[in-house]
């Protein structure tokens, strides 16, 4: 049978390449930043631009697919995921990194069909990585499949985490501790990369054993989430359930010993869910 | 004037690019692993055989030069910093990125005469970046000129640091309230790259404001710190002052500014001295 989606994937890798060279080329000239709720969390114009340029391409070859996009739902869009064909968007994560010339930022593209991820494309545009994932047929970067690690011992594991953009005092201090915890299990190392979908794909291929974090977004991860799971991975809740693209929390895992043995260590704080209905403004 | 180091500077580009392709080399292969004092603490056979590669090609040249290497210092050799010209080696910077075949492993390579740094060579190996500084004459990477960040404010900067391979409760507190209190001063963001040598040179880049850390050694910090003050940085100890190379405490930064703020929120520790003497024998 021929792949319904083989269509989207290849126009979603070629997007993917077109976006990443104008993100590359931002970076070469100065870059001028827009405020969002904190200096932290910090939105390029270079984001917005990005997301335009994909969601046109797409609109103009697939006319009846929806979209979930980082900069779309910012300026008031809904982030609800239904049955149709639906591409899930950040176009630059990493924008802290971005800012600072800092080696990984990403463009994300996922693809979901009746809800399910069909698949995903993340491609590290500073190092020239492209990494792929499509449902049933593996993982791939740059032509090369990829196989998570096969470490079943915590103790000899590098793990990924983040510190986030939050500030507030109670998720830093659960963020802390959390990491603390984890670094005394004890672990070879903690590392993060300062992108959600990077850090998957460094899970993907084997450099790290697991990420975790809470307050990601669908955009961040979705293309990730095919990745790790095509590499041979498993994606969990941070308490150990299963995974919700909406609920941002997330382990990433090479497998379910070392992810199980990650979920007793992390301390859970809330974060609004992707998909919460919110407040009409007030007139 | 001619450079009376320039032979030497030469030879360390050479013999780090060298150096570097044998690690690529190994990181393709199955990597096998001796056992330092904990499973945080590796060393690989890689390591010996490059800082082998290293001192070997340099004797060959400069016969009378002298070394402190990584490798030489735990299998017992003294770590004291003369006057004669000194070759300061950390043959595989990252060795627990190595193992994982994370993508940031260096080799450094610093050079000193009458205890001060005269030149210093870093290879991030993985990525193929050759990053130089001769005191006097700029740092490059790929011979690209480098200039650390113009930055100023604390709360536009990125800081680098790491959570090191000690895991001492006391140290361990200490270093997360560090963190904590500089995250939340608020920074843009905190990375850490595996190796102290390529985190030095980030700053250097400019692509973080600044970096600290306790526990280094003078290796993993000799050769950066060249490359760090000829970009236009500054090095501090951990409370302020002028490093100390053997106090393995830093402070690298973009600016005087922002290596004080960050000192702020430093809460020191004194790990024992490079230079220590070694305990007497019974």
């Amino acid at each position: 049978m021929a792949d319904p989606w083989k269509e989207s994937f290849d126009h979603a890798i070629a997007v993917a390449r077109k976006a990443g060279v104008v993100i590359r080329d931002a970076l070469q000239n100065e870059v001028k930043v827009m405020t969002k709720s904190s200096s932290v969390d910090l939105v390029t114009q270079t984001d917005q631009r990005v997301e335009k340029i994909i969601i046109s391409s797409v609109k103009e070859k697939f006319p009846t697919h929806r979209f979930i996009g980082e900069e779309s739902v910012a300026a008031g869009q809904p982030c609800i995921l239904t049955d149709e064909p639906t591409w899930i968007i950040d176009p630059v994560d990493g924008t802290t990194n971005f800012v600072h010339g800092f080696p990984f930022v990403a463009v994300s593209i996922g693809f979901a069909v009746n809800k399910e991820l069909e698949f995903g494309v993340v491609y590290s545009c500073i190092e020239d990585k492209m990494y792929t994932g499509r449902k049933g047929k593996g993982a791939f970067c740059d032509g090369e499949q990829l196989q998570v690690s096969d470490v079943t011992e915590i103790k000899k594991s590098m793990i990924i985490s983040e510190l986030g953009s939050n500030r507030n005092p109670e998720t830093v201090s659960k963020i802390f501790s959390t990491m603390q915890k984890v670094l005394c299990i004890p672990v070879h190392g903690l590392r993060g990369s300062g992108t959600a979908a990077t850090n998957m794909c460094l899970v993907a291929s084997g450099a790290v054993e697991a990420f975790f974090e809470i307050g990601i977004h669908c955009w961040d991860i979705a293309a990730g989430a095919v990745i790790v799971l095509e590499a041979g991975g498993v994606l969990l809740d941070v308490d150990g359930g299963p995974f919700d693209l909406m609920s941002r929390r997330m382990v990433s895992a090479n497998n379910r010993t070392i992810a199980d043995r990650l979920v007793r260590e992390i301390d859970v704080f809330p974060a609004e869910r992707d998909d919460a209905v919110k407040p009409k403004p007030k007139p | 004037m001619a450079d009376p180091w320039q032979d030497a500077m030469d030879h360390a580009v050479a013999v780090a690019r060298r150096a570097g392709t044998m690690v690529r080399d190994a990181v393709q292969n199955d990597m096998k692993v001796m056992l330092k004092s904990s499973s945080v603490d590796l060393v690989t056979q890689t390591d010996q055989k490059v800082e082998n590669l290293i001192i070997q090609s340099v004797t060959e040249k400069f016969p009378t030069h002298r070394f402190i290497g990584e490798e030489s210092v735990a299998a017992g050799e003294a770590c004291l910093l003369t006057d004669s010209p000194t070759w300061i080696i950390d043959p595989v910077d990252g060795t627990t990125n190595f193992v994982h075949g994370y993508a940031f492993v260096a080799v450094s390579i610093g050079f000193a005469v009458n205890k001060q740094l005269e030149f210093g060579v870093v290879y991030s190996c993985m990525e193929d970046k050759m990053y130089t500084g001769r005191k006097g004459r700029g740092a490059f990477c790929n011979g690209e000129a480098l200039q650390v960040s113009d930055q100023k404010e604390i709360t536009q900067s990125m800081v680098a640091t790491e959570f090191g391979s000690n895991r001492d409760p006391e140290v361990v507190d200490k270093i997360f309230s560090s963190m904590r209190k500089v995250l939340c001063l608020p920074v843009h963001g905190m990375r850490g790259a595996g190796s102290a040598a390529l985190n030095m040179c980030h700053v250097a880049a400019g692509s973080v404001e600044v970096y600290y850390e306790t526990g280094i050694h003078c290796w993993d910090v000799a050769a950066a710190a060249v490359i760090v003050a000829e970009a236009g940085g500054v090095l501090m100890d951990v409370e302020g002052g002028p490093m100390d190379l053997m106090s393995r405490r830093v402070v690298a930064a973009n600016c005087q500014v922002i290596g004080e703020r960050i000192v702020k929120e430093i809460d020191a520790f004194s790990p024992e001295r490079d230079d220590a003497a070694p305990p007497e024998k019974a």
